[in-house]
């Protein structure tokens, strides 16, 4: 039996953290809980940035959560499990400083050919990071951050699950915006899609506090090549499913919004999106050949190198989908898009958008 | 002497031989795919059950009034956003292409849930609430909505009479009839859900998906569970086929024989037996383009199909 290291808490697992934050009286934001363990790493700020016109009324100072993995990304078999706790009327900006998440390499294993279902030893050397929210009412969480970046041959997943009080009236409930982006790895060393797994689930719970839960949405993301390692390594010739799947981006993400605070936010985008030029429209009034309008209407839906699309789904969710050609297009876009309407800058100050 | 000895080997072996055989037969009966199995297991005594075979070919058809024809599942708006096509794609080519990608869409987000509800039909309110939670976009929802709806219309109105009363008499072949009667009790409540869901609007309560209503309606008419998967993915196939032929994609011929090629059945069959033990949590989107390009057919200036 291996001698119990002195320094070892029973409060933290190896990649835990827990985050607790409480509105003390009269409104002073506190993280009554903060802990976490190796390989994670959190830290806590609360700039004197306060609010003054929000959609809100007298909204507390958010507070900034910086995630942080040694080396700024993870390993195979590297396990992150955050669970934070958002007390009512607290405000949450979560992100990640060091820049892109970072995915490395998979040693090859065999796995169970032409199946879905995960066997126990991939599974054990998969990179994961759950991240679990709880939003109380009229708490609010911004958690815009860098794309995660699979290197070649990652695997990764990412479950992340948001919990909201069901019972709540419209104007009370709590808030979210969820930014989940991947990218087609380092593109710099001519990687395009060249990681074995990466998938990312976005899931949003009503609870009404009798213990039975309801799903509001779910969002998954599944990048899988679906080959076996050994077959690969003796035939190199084995298409790229990932990348004729996402051609021709080179980054795909999701926006998820909900919640009173994003209210503007939303609507902004969705008129933003019905108000796009028509795709394949054609110019009547003036007198274009008909080959020129037709390049025309086709560069003007390419001209931004974004593609993307936004939805009111139910229970008062928007989901925006969006793809691009690279990082920097889709950054750029997304910046421009939220600090043209503002209301992020509003709740949450400039450094909401650090990331952006 | 020696011949005894020879007939005691032999009566030892077959003795063997026949328990190895049992033992195999009762492993495989257990085993979680047996379900799969038992369409090819059913063929012994010579006749085939008739009732089916006679439902396979109901669901089966392209009169059978769901209106699939009116959706393209997204191909006229990758028609769209891929024109021009370079000169090296032939549009054959590009239309190749989506339905590989449709496919493989369709059978990783939806093919879950048509198997758990042919497994699990108690459970069919939760699959059909954790679906509409996994839509993305307006357009599918609609698609999928009609399409679901229609099929319950179809059960009412014209299937209930003959499988909803059959059932409880106790001779579904393929099922046992305590999981059709199981299944019939399942959709006839849903069906109740949803009726009185329309008197108070709760847009949280029952929509009518139609890939856990199709699961569930074939489970009740006898289907076994891969036939059950293999008419809805080849229903799509054939739906987005269509869709390519008035969408002047090529012709009816070569729509007939992309259809009938070995190509499709392997890639049918492929994502049937790659999604056939995965659980609804962990269906998703495969393609993620897929999202964005049945998400802005609603910025077309023209339309022909609704999805």
């Amino acid at each position: 039996m291996p001698i119990k290291s002195p320094f070892e808490t029973d409060v933290a697992k190896a990649g835990h953290g827990e985050v607790i934050l409480d509105l003390l009286p009269p409104s002073i934001p506190t993280l009554t809980t903060l802990t976490y363990k190796y390989p994670l790493k959190l830290l806590a700020r609360t700039p004197g940035f306060v609010s003054r016109t929000s959609a809100q009324t007298c909204p507390s100072r958010p507070v900034h959560l910086y995630l942080l993995t040694y080396g700024g990304g993870l390993l195979p078999g590297d396990h992150i499990d955050v669970s934070i706790t958002l007390k009512e009327r607290t405000r949450m900006v979560v992100s990640t400083p060091q820049g892109s998440t970072k995915i490395f390499k998979t040693e090859p294993t065999a796995s169970v050919k032409g199946q879905r279902g995960t066997p126990a030893h991939i599974a054990t050397d998969m990179s994961r990071q759950m991240l679990d929210v709880r939003i109380d009412n009229e708490a609010a969480i911004c958690y815009l951050p860098d794309p995660a970046v699979p290197f070649k041959d990652s695997r990764y997943e990412q479950v992340q699950t948001f919990t909201v009080d069901g019972t709540a009236p419209d104007s009370k409930r709590g808030s979210l915006c969820v930014l989940d982006w991947v990218t087609e790895g380092r593109s710099s060393r001519g990687e395009t899609w060249d990681f074995h797994f990466w998938k990312g689930k976005n899931e949003v719970w009503s609870d009404d506090g009798s213990g039975s839960k309801k799903l509001l949405l779910r969002d998954s993301i599944i990048l899988d090549d679906e080959c076996d390692d050994a077959e690969q390594d003796a035939d190199d010739s084995h298409p790229n499913l990932i990348r004729e799947r996402t051609h021709p981006h080179g980054i795909v993400g999701t926006l998820i919004l909900y919640g009173p605070v994003y209210e503007n936010l939303a609507s902004f985008i969705l008129h933003r999106f019905t108000t796009q030029p028509r795709i394949g429209a054609r110019n009547w009034s003036t007198s274009v050949s008909p080959a020129k309008s037709a390049t025309e209407s086709y560069s003007s839906t390419t001209n931004t190198n974004v593609t993307w699309t936004a939805a009111r789904v139910r229970a008062g969710f928007t989901l925006v989908k969006f793809g691009a050609a690279d990082f920097e297009a889709a950054k750029s876009w997304l910046g421009d898009l939220l600090r043209e309407e503002g209301s992020v800058v509003r709740e949450f100050g400039e450094e909401a958008l650090i990331c952006l | 002497m020696n011949i005894k000895n020879n007939t005691e080997d032999l009566e030892q072996e077959i003795a063997d031989l026949e328990s190895r055989l049992h033992n195999a037969k009762a492993q495989l009966a257990s085993s979680p795919r047996s379900a799969k199995a038992s369409s090819l297991s059913r063929e012994p005594n010579g006749i085939p059950p008739s009732i089916p075979m006679h439902a396979l070919l109901l669901l089966s058809d392209s009169a059978l009034p769901l209106g699939s024809f009116a959706y393209s599942s997204g191909l006229e708006s990758y028609l769209a956003h891929n024109k021009p096509l370079p000169r090296s794609v032939t549009s054959i080519a590009s239309f190749r292409r989506f339905l590989k990608l449709s496919i493989a869409s369709l059978a990783s987000t939806s093919l879950p849930y048509v198997l758990n509800a042919y497994r699990y039909p108690e459970t069919l309110e939760t699959l059909d609430n954790d679906l509409d939670a996994s839509t993305p976009c307006v357009v599918v929802q609609r698609a999928s909505l009609a399409q679901g709806r229609a099929l319950l219309g179809v059960w009412e109105r014209a299937f209930r009479g003959s499988y909803g009363l059959y059932t409880s008499s106790g001779s579904s072949m393929a099922n046992g009839a305590g999981t059709a009667a199981k299944a019939v009790k399942a959709l006839e409540d849903f069906l109740d859900a949803l009726k009185s869901c329309f008197d108070h609007v709760d847009e949280l309560g029952p929509k009518g998906h139609f890939p856990p209503l199709w699961g569930v309606v074939c489970s009740i008419m006898g289907m076994d569970l891969h036939q059950t998967a293999y008419v809805f993915m080849l229903n799509h196939a054939k739906a987005v086929l269509s869709a390519a032929v008035r969408a002047s994609v090529m012709g009816p011929y070569q729509a007939q024989a992309i259809l009938a090629s070995k190509g499709l059945q392997d890639m049918i069959l492929q994502r049937i037996e790659r999604e056939w033990d995965t659980n609804v949590e962990d269906a998703g989107q495969v393609v993620p383009p897929l999202d964005l390009w049945v998400g802005r057919h609603e910025l077309l200036y023209s339309r022909i199909f609704n999805s």
